[in-house]
């Protein structure tokens, strides 16, 4: 049988710390670090293929088995609420899901009736509203520069990640609740996890040896400063 | 308007002869199978009432295909085979003794499910096992699955054993309210230990069962798993469960099928609907299980009659995509010879006779409408691939024939 794994990363900056923590964790990634414009970077000698996709087809493409694992942000997986195992919360690309909006409205968002939320995920605004607020929302879906949409009045708040908060505190807008804690997290097929049990349970348990070796190592140098 | 006529709809596919020739013979073998072993196969109406879905809340409403009867009540495609059943056990079947063994290969309706070679219209073959609640009944019907999975060819395939009363048993052991523990379950089916970790957080578990709680959705093997839980584990509906796979796996051995099966106490799913065991199928090449089963011994009860129930099904077309993956082909089988004749008298009536009596011998055979010369009749077989060509004329006194080997 094909034992090639297949693993599909999002593009960019998730990407390369997903392919630096395998090489860390000893599994060859030179095709994948190859500088070319191929979507398929494979390696036969290490049994790895890699696919680069956009964030929000990472689930799709491990969802349908297309790929047996994926790197993906919990933001993501989130929004596309797919069938998948969920298995390592690799730490990196680590920020917030939040309902942000002018400071002025601290403390007073549940006195909105039927508010206005603009948001890039209209899944996670509306099962954080109607889910676990019990309040009925009209969702603006858009598409970037979400901190518009309640400066001119589209919307009463917006729904986004928040890494530093400066975007928003440039436009004079404040985090007014926190959703989720978002990073990146591995996850895998449920088909995959099963047939190709034999190569991805080592390489499952070399990343969370790597993690830890990781985190130990901050924990040192935080003690040395 | 009609800018769709065309296409069919989304999830929805045509079935073309090389496929409808191999999938009836799926269906074919699985109807025999099924049937020596004494299930009794029935068809149910395409439509049911929505109420019949409604009446224990089994499947969500998005996921039905609706439609209204002309006096305005809300009738729902078939869903699942499992439903139906139940409804017949506790309705038309509510005198008869159990056990009651039950078959079905039909065509579900699923508004939701697409992609990844799920279809909204798929058919599915499967059983139920109504009104015995051992766990020989339950082995007996995993045991089905594995043998409609080899069946069909497929041998490379991995059985997932689960146990969803197990797990129900721990948090009622650890006190944990329901809503809780359909979140949490959810979370353990997806492997989700940074979500574990906080809902174990949440509820201040204790240590031990904490650790028991991150070890679900990490153990692997057929016994292992076991011999590992049934030390960390003193409530008692817990290890009853624990008991009840342990027997299964024994059962299977017997059967000769403990080679496909492994245990996944992680492998979690709805906890209103299951009551025991559940299983999962799985092989090469398909991103979603073929095969799915389990105990729900509160169905039927819904529909007022207090029967247990086991059953598995199987998807054809998920099989088919995993064969076809996996190298199997699935061609068309054309005609086995053609015969033509010419416009002198009597000949039509020697080429219908001579039809007649090959196609008792078990051959197809066509005969040639579009009045075909001899030459005509040569290159359409030979375009058909049809092996046997047969042209009737007087000389050759409407009983020699012609044969191109």
């Amino acid at each position: 049988m094909n034992d090639m794994l297949t693993i599909a990363l999002s593009k960019g900056r998730l990407a390369e710390q997903a392919i630096e923590l395998l090489e860390a964790s000893g599994y060859d990634c030179a095709a994948a670090k190859e500088k070319s414009r191929k979507l398929i970077l494979e390696d036969a000698e290490s049994g790895l293929r890699f696919i680069l996709a956009k964030p929000a087809d990472v689930p799709t493409y491990v969802e349908y088995g297309a790929a047996d694992i994926g790197v993906v942000g919990k933001d993501t997986l989130l929004e596309e609420s797919r069938q998948l195992y969920e298995v390592i919360d690799l730490g990196f690309g680590a920020c917030r899901m939040c309902v942000c909006g002018p400071a002025s409205l601290a403390g007073k968002l549940d006195g909105i009736p039927n508010k206005r939320v603009a948001t890039k995920y209209p899944h996670i605004a509306r099962s954080y509203f109607e889910g676990e607020k019990k309040e009925s929302v009209e969702i603006i879906k858009l598409n970037g520069s979400v901190e518009l949409a309640p400066l001119i009045g589209l919307s009463e708040v917006i729904v986004d990640i928040v890494e530093s908060g400066r975007t928003l505190r440039e436009n004079g807008l404040d985090v007014l609740e926190v959703i989720a804690d978002i990073s990146a997290r591995l996850v895998v097929n449920r088909v995959s996890m099963k047939m190709k049990a034999q190569s991805i349970l080592p390489m499952l348990d070399a990343i969370r040896v790597q993690l830890s070796a990781n985190k130990t190592k901050e924990e040192e140098e935080n003690d040395a400063v | 308007m009609g800018n769709y006529r065309f296409h069919t709809p989304d999830g929805v596919s045509d079935t073309l002869p090389g496929d409808c020739l191999a999938k009836r013979g799926f269906e074919t073998k699985l109807r025999g199978l099924f049937s020596s072993a004494g299930y009794q196969e029935i068809e149910t109406p395409g439509i049911e009432y929505y109420d019949v879905y409604a009446a224990g809340n089994f499947v969500s409403q998005e996921n039905l295909y609706k439609l209204a009867d002309q006096e305005g009540r809300i009738l729902a495609l078939r869903y699942d085979g499992t439903v139906s059943a139940a409804r017949l056990a506790a309705t038309v079947f509510r005198e008869v003794q159990p056990p009651l063994r039950l078959s079905y290969v039909g065509n579900m309706f699923r508004f939701r499910e697409s992609g990844g070679g799920r279809q909204k219209e798929f058919t599915q073959a499967g059983v139920e096992l109504l009104g015995v609640s051992s766990t020989e009944a339950d082995a007996e019907v995993i045991a089905l699955a594995i043998s409609s999975a080899l069946a069909l060819g497929i041998s490379d395939l991995q059985i997932s054993l689960g146990q969803v009363e197990f797990f129900k048993g721990l948090m009622e052991e650890w006190g944990v309210p329901a809503e809780d523990a359909e979140e949490i379950s959810r979370e353990v089916d997806q492997k989700d230990q940074v979500a574990l970790k906080k809902a174990a957080d949440r509820l201040a578990l204790r240590d031990d069962a904490r650790e028991t709680l991150l070890l679900l959705s990490s153990l692997y093997g057929t016994y292992e798993p076991l011999e590992i839980l049934e030390k960390r584990v003193t409530g008692e509906r817990a290890r009853a469960a624990l008991q009840n796979v342990r027997e299964i796996l024994g059962i299977l051995e017997d059967y000769g099928y403990i080679r496909y099966v492994s245990v996944d106490f992680g492998m979690l799913r709805s906890l209103d609907y299951y009551t025991g065991m559940i299983f999962k199928g799985f092989t090469y090449e398909v991103g979603f299980p073929i095969i799915s089963g389990g105990r729900y011994d509160q169905v039927v009860s819904a529909f007022g009659r207090d029967l247990s129930a086991v059953g598995f099904s199987l998807g054809i077309n998920l099989a088919m995509i995993a064969l076809r993956r996996q190298g199997r082909e699935f061609p068309a089988a054309g005609a086995d010879a053609i015969i033509g004749y010419s416009k002198e008298p009597n000949m039509r009536k020697a080429a219908l006779s001579m039809a007649d009596s090959l196609r008792e011998e078990g051959l197809n055979v066509i005969v040639d409408c579009a009045g075909c010369g001899e030459e005509e009749l040569e290159t359409l077989a030979d375009l058909r691939g049809i092996e046997q060509v047969i042209f009737l004329n007087a000389s050759s006194c409407g009983c020699d024939t012609e044969e191109k080997i």
